[in-house]
């Protein structure tokens, strides 16, 4: 029932900006709770007819799944789809079709209420269950159960596959099987209350290039179908009810965006390089093969990190050797003669994978995750590293370990992945041979060390998002003390420089491929130049505005700059620092700062 | 009517996917079979049922079977069971 009211408040809220651009439009609610279902009696009179309409709602709900089954395996492979083939089932259930029936001729209950109360039963054996893996299989009755209540009380489906209209999507949590057979052309933007800048839903945004906020915490409780919200992917807010100054401002902001966006794109062609003549590698991060041209398209050279657990994920089983060959291989053809720099595997962490195991543990972001993670399944971790090697003898492949605390670590995977090879060459495998071999700098235990590891490696690249993690002690995601996660901070510099200082003295090449670009945008970029890395890896709509940046800087000005941060106590002084640079040597820069329109205007 | 006894061998327990696979098989037979961990057992031919029984791995389940085929049935069930479900993990 659609309900106009002028009357409703503006409210904003703030998230993760995840995909850049700012949208307008309708909520389309997606992933909502149950509908509420009463226990209203019927009438004898009425009981053949709702039995009727009880078996007509399987039927319907049949048929929404079997046409979901087919999306589902042609977009991700009938191994997927599988799952599907139970909920099919479950409508089969002879002894939940007799219950429920018996419910509405002996109580003359409705059949939504009947049908709740016989799930219910199920539900609750569920709830009693010890073992967390199978307790979460509740999950998929629950779908059903949705499903088939909404075709009893006749409310279409929400899933974004039936969206007709343009809207902007809004949901707690953004599923793969959620984001299968949208229409492009419908969805404006995506808003979901929990995720972090590489949920599911950012990837899919940042791919298809609309806006996305992600970490909203509450707000699709508080968003209704049909109000009215603008999405602003470039600053994290999210106006709910915005007023027409609100709209107004927004519109010049979106202007001014495209206008940038569309001038940066000139840049392309061109090199990464200071107007001092020193030459940066700007490469991309991507998560899955459909984004490859999107980087290109952006004028990086190259990919400066895949995270290859993200096909390990979507799959939701092990993906084995050929599998893995045939994929590494399409991304390493379509990114030569430039290089694909392979992250082996980071599972773990908040990610631990339950086909791999459903061990729970109290501290995941300290835990079972990246490089120990591999090598203590050889058996993954093999199969892996030889699919990435025979891909490299199609291009140009780097191999990167991630989560490395100790130099014995990188000791024993280098000697796996030689192992490997000359497995590969027994066995008369085509390999590429001239892979080089890198780790990640995400803890401080490597930052210390880093002397010792550059020994061992032919670059560094540093995982700014785990290496501030870490090195303050701060939980991103704890909202309490996430004031502390600060990019700038003068100990992450300190971090960063003594890291890119070891790794030159011992003749490697240092790059970074967190977030922090995005954190800090102009600021962090300008510091970056300064503290001498080599090589920078980011999401593809940033790769233009940090090329802007790099063109418009000497690699003087912004190392003096970087030596008076490193003395700095606090990031306020550092962001001012730069923020003077800024304004008096290079005031082109100040139109790339995000900054939200509504404390703009005031 | 004739019983018998297998332990879940499916290192993630019998999830609905595998409950699927039991039920599709207990249907080809025109025996009851009943399954649970105690007494207190289901009607194997139904998803929800075998799903909601909440056997992990190493779980004992009883099976009672009873019909013209309850033998084939019960040797068919536990084998299908006893070696997770022919499938790899």
């Amino acid at each position: 029932m659609k309900k106009k009211t002028d009357e409703k408040k503006e409210i904003i809220f703030n998230g993760i900006p995840a995909a850049p651009g700012i949208a307008f439009g309708e909520v389309f609610v997606v992933n909502v709770d149950e509908l509420p279902v009463n226990n209203e009696s019927i009438t004898d009179k009425e009981i053949k007819g709702e039995i009727a309409e009880f078996e007509d709602a399987l039927r319907r709900t049949g048929e929404e799944l079997g046409e979901l089954h087919k999306a589902l395996a042609a977009e991700m492979g009938e191994d997927h789809a599988k799952i599907l083939d139970s909920h099919i089932m479950i409508l089969a259930d002879e002894m939940m079709k007799e219950e429920t029936k018996e419910l509405i001729r002996a109580e003359n209950a409705n059949a939504a209420y009947a049908f709740t109360r016989v799930i219910d039963k199920t539900l609750t054996a569920f709830e009693h269950m010890e073992d967390q893996y199978l307790k979460e299989r509740a999950e998929d009755i629950k779908d059903v159960k949705r499903r088939v209540i909404r075709n009893l009380l006749g409310q279409k489906t929400e899933g974004i596959a039936n969206l007709r209209k343009k809207a902007i999507i809004v949901a707690k949590t953004l599923t793969p099987s959620d984001t299968v057979g949208f229409k492009r052309k419908y969805v404006l933007a995506f808003v979901s209350d929990t995720g972090g800048r590489t949920s599911h839903a950012a990837i899919i945004a940042k791919s298809i290039g609309i806006p996305a906020v992600v970490g909203l915490d509450q707000f699709s409780s508080h968003a209704k179908p049909y109000d009215q919200i603008i999405v602003d992917g470039l600053t994290g807010q999210v106006i709910l009810n915005p007023t027409p100054e609100t709209v107004e401002l927004y519109k010049e902001a979106l202007q001014k965006f495209k206008e940038i966006e569309k001038e940066l794109l000139t840049l392309k062609d061109y090199a990464a390089v200071t107007l001092d003549n020193r030459t940066i590698e700007l490469s991309g991060n991507i998560e899955m093969d459909e984004e490859v041209e999107n980087i290109i398209e952006h004028g990086a050279r190259g990919i400066g990190l895949f995270r290859t657990e993200y096909f390990f994920m979507m799959r939701g089983t092990l993906p084995g050797e050929e599998e893995q060959y045939r994929y590494y291989r399409s991304i390493v053809k379509k990114v030569a003669p430039d290089p694909v720099l392979f992250r082996t595997l980071d599972i773990g962490g908040d990610k631990i994978a339950k086909w791999v195991d459903d061990s729970v543990e109290n501290n995941p972001f300290m835990g079972w995750r990246g490089i120990r993670f591999t090598l203590s399944r050889k058996d993954i971790f093999r199969t892996q590293l030889r699919a990435i090697f025979r891909a490299a003898a199609h291009g140009r492949a780097r191999i990167m370990f991630p989560m490395v605390s100790v130099v014995d670590e990188v000791r024993q995977a280098i000697a796996i992945c030689d192992e490997v090879k000359d497995d590969l060459k027994r066995e008369r495998y085509q390999y590429g041979d001239d892979v080089e071999i890198g780790i990640m700098i995400e803890t401080p235990s490597a930052v210390v060390m880093a002397d010792v590891l550059a020994r061992e490696v032919d670059f560094f690249s540093i995982g700014s998002n785990d290496l501030v993690q870490y090195s303050l002690a701060v939980d991103r995601g704890n909202s309490r003390i996430s004031y502390l996660y600060d990019t700038l901070h003068p100990a992450i510099l300190r971090f960063i420089n003594s890291t890119v200082t070891e790794a030159h003295k011992a003749g490697i090449w240092v790059g970074l491929c967190g977030e922090m670009v995005a954190d800090a945008r102009v600021i962090g970029t300008i510091l970056l130049i300064g503290l001498g890395l080599d090589e920078f890896s980011a999401s593809a709509y940033l790769i233009p505005e940090i090329k802007k940046i790099i063109r418009s800087v000497t690699y003087d000005e912004t190392r003096s700059l970087v030596r008076k941060a490193l003395l700095m106590s606090t990031s306020g002084e550092v962001i001012e620092l730069v923020n003077r640079f800024i304004e008096d040597k290079r005031p082109e820069l100040l139109e790339y700062i995000p900054k939200d329109p509504i404390t703009e205007k005031r | 009517m004739i019983s018998g006894k297998v332990k879940v061998t499916n290192k993630r327990g019998i999830h609905l996917r595998l409950a699927g696979e039991l039920v599709k098989m207990a249907s080809r037979f025109k025996s009851e079979v009943m399954i649970g961990k105690d007494e207190d057992l289901m009607n194997a031919k139904s998803i929800l049922g075998v799903a909601g029984l909440g056997a992990e791995f190493g779980t004992e389940l009883l099976l009672n079977v009873d019909g013209v085929d309850e033998k084939e049935a019960l040797d068919t069930l536990i084998d299908l069971i006893d070696n997770k479900f022919y499938m790899e993990e």
